[in-house]
């Protein structure tokens, strides 16, 4: 998995490519929460280029959503397709999460 | 013709042959069946002495191989192995390949050893390749040289040990049909194959191979369609099947993805099916995690081609517990990811050993 970060003015962009599974999982919670720690409230995740998730990665999103929830912050989560939303749909995470089909349409939420 | 008698193999502590009885007739095709790492390879190799056996006894003809009194090298000449990687000499050509034995070991002029090795070619369709070396064919055409060349040394058995294991998938037929051709010649053969359609169709008597001994034999009906003993129920009903052993918790999550991506190549399966079975994989090696360090657990993945349905098996060693049951789960994430993607969870016990059996639904 790669994370690639780009700061848009109403939040942070984690564009997430590859696997997100029990190996990459942690990599991912451990760069959000460094994020968060530096002041980050509101973040969007990109999964355009995510082509798949196990249990592993939606604990890891999870983890990071609780915590960007206790300093009143947001996580969005946008271009969940194919696969990868069959596992947010299977595991009701689906409904847990605001998600977007976009990264304009999550900013834009977040602005609005 | 060959009359084994509590044959046994050991490699320092590991005992990979523990009392082999066992008789092979002339003219008959045994094919020699069972899961990896139960002693197949090795019972050919002590049978022709590559791999001396610790006990027991071999007679060839009456001899005794295993005296030490007995004339090894002349009674090896009454076999003739064909294996895995070929073992052609490569700086030699297709011809001297199967004239050097011949001339060096049984005393044939060239010219002789020449005619009959141009038979011999034609017999597997590679005359026109007498001169190539071979480096200059195919895996399939090495292939059929090897065996061809174990038929120069005129051969009263050849041993196979899975002569089609490393060829590719387009190239066993060819290599098969010459060993079907040997068969119908009246050629005693014993064949180390997982090529299982092949073993039923060509073979006289079938042996499985399980926990070191021959666990049970029969017609290729017997073994094929009615097996009596549990694990060559299990293994047949798992032919077409990958296994995978997990031994700690620091297991390599891709290499293992790698080969259960090969398996579903193999089978052509789907690839929506492949990227479900890698997510149950995952799951279950998730709840599974913390006892990686005490429990061995191996994944088995059987196809069944006729009923269209692909069979994971999780089997791990420890109490007897059922690893999905929700009341020991911290959470019902991955079991809920199971259950979406599977069409059945069965759990038993089994030898000692935990077995969770899943049928992944069609896609």
């Amino acid at each position: 998995m790669t994370i690639e970060i780009k700061k848009e003015s109403a939040a942070l962009v984690v564009k997430v490519t590859g696997r997100m599974d029990a190996v990459t999982a942690p990599e991912y919670e451990k760069k959000v929460n460094e994020l968060i720690a530096e002041g980050e409230t509101n973040v969007v995740v990109d999964f355009e280029q995510l082509e798949y998730i196990s249990s592993a990665g939606l604990r890891a999103l999870l983890a990071t959503a609780k915590r960007i929830k206790g300093k009143s912050g947001n996580i969005l989560l946008a271009n969940i397709k194919g696969g990868v939303k069959e596992v947010f749909d299977i595991s009701g995470f689906g409904t847990i999460f605001p998600m977007h089909d976009s990264v304009a349409s999550a900013l834009s939420a977040l602005v609005g | 013709m060959i009359k084994i008698e509590h044959l046994s193999k050991r490699f320092g502590n590991l005992e990979v042959l523990k009392d082999v009885t066992v008789e092979i007739k002339t003219g008959e095709v045994i094919s020699i069946i069972g899961p990896s790492g139960t002693g197949k390879s090795t019972f050919l190799r002590c049978i022709n002495l590559l791999d001396r056996p610790s006990g027991g006894s071999i007679r060839i003809d009456g001899v005794d191989i295993l005296d030490p009194k007995s004339d090894v090298p002349k009674v090896r000449q009454k076999m003739n192995m064909v294996f895995q990687s070929f073992n052609l000499f490569f700086h030699l050509s297709v011809m001297d390949n199967l004239t050097i034995g011949p001339i060096k070991l049984l005393g044939m002029s060239k010219q002789d050893a020449e005619h009959k090795s141009m038979d011999l070619l034609k017999l597997v369709g590679l005359a026109e390749k007498a001169d190539s070396y071979p480096d200059e064919l195919s895996g399939g055409q090495k292939q059929r040289v090897a065996i061809a060349r174990c038929m120069a040394m005129d051969p009263k058995i050849i041993l196979f040990d899975e002569p089609t294991s490393a060829l590719d998938p387009t190239m066993v037929s060819e290599v098969l049909s010459v060993i079907r051709r040997l068969a119908k010649d009246g050629m005693t053969m014993a064949i180390v194959t997982h090529e299982m359609d092949f073993a039923r169709d060509v073979s006289n008597r079938v042996f499985y191979m399980d926990e070191g001994i021959i666990y049970e034999e029969g017609t290729p009906e017997q073994i094929f369609d009615n097996p009596q003993k549990e694990k060559t129920k299990t293994f047949i009903n798992r032919i077409r099947s990958f296994c995978y052993h997990i031994t700690s918790p620091d297991y390599d999550l891709y290499a293992m993805n790698a080969e259960i991506e090969t398996f579903c190549e193999k089978q052509i399966l789907p690839v929506k099916t492949r990227q479900n079975l890698i997510l149950l994989v995952e799951e279950m090696l998730q709840i599974c995690n913390p006892l990686l360090s005490t429990i061995l657990l191996d994944i088995a993945l059987a196809y069944s081609e006729k009923k269209e349905i692909l069979e994971v098996v999780f089997e791990y060693t420890g109490e007897a517990v059922n690893l999905l049951d929700k009341n020991l789960l911290p959470d019902e994430l991955g079991l809920t990811i199971i259950q979406s993607v599977t069409e059945s969870i069965d759990y038993s016990r089994l030898d000692n050993k935990n077995r969770l059996t899943m049928i992944l639904k069609r896609v």
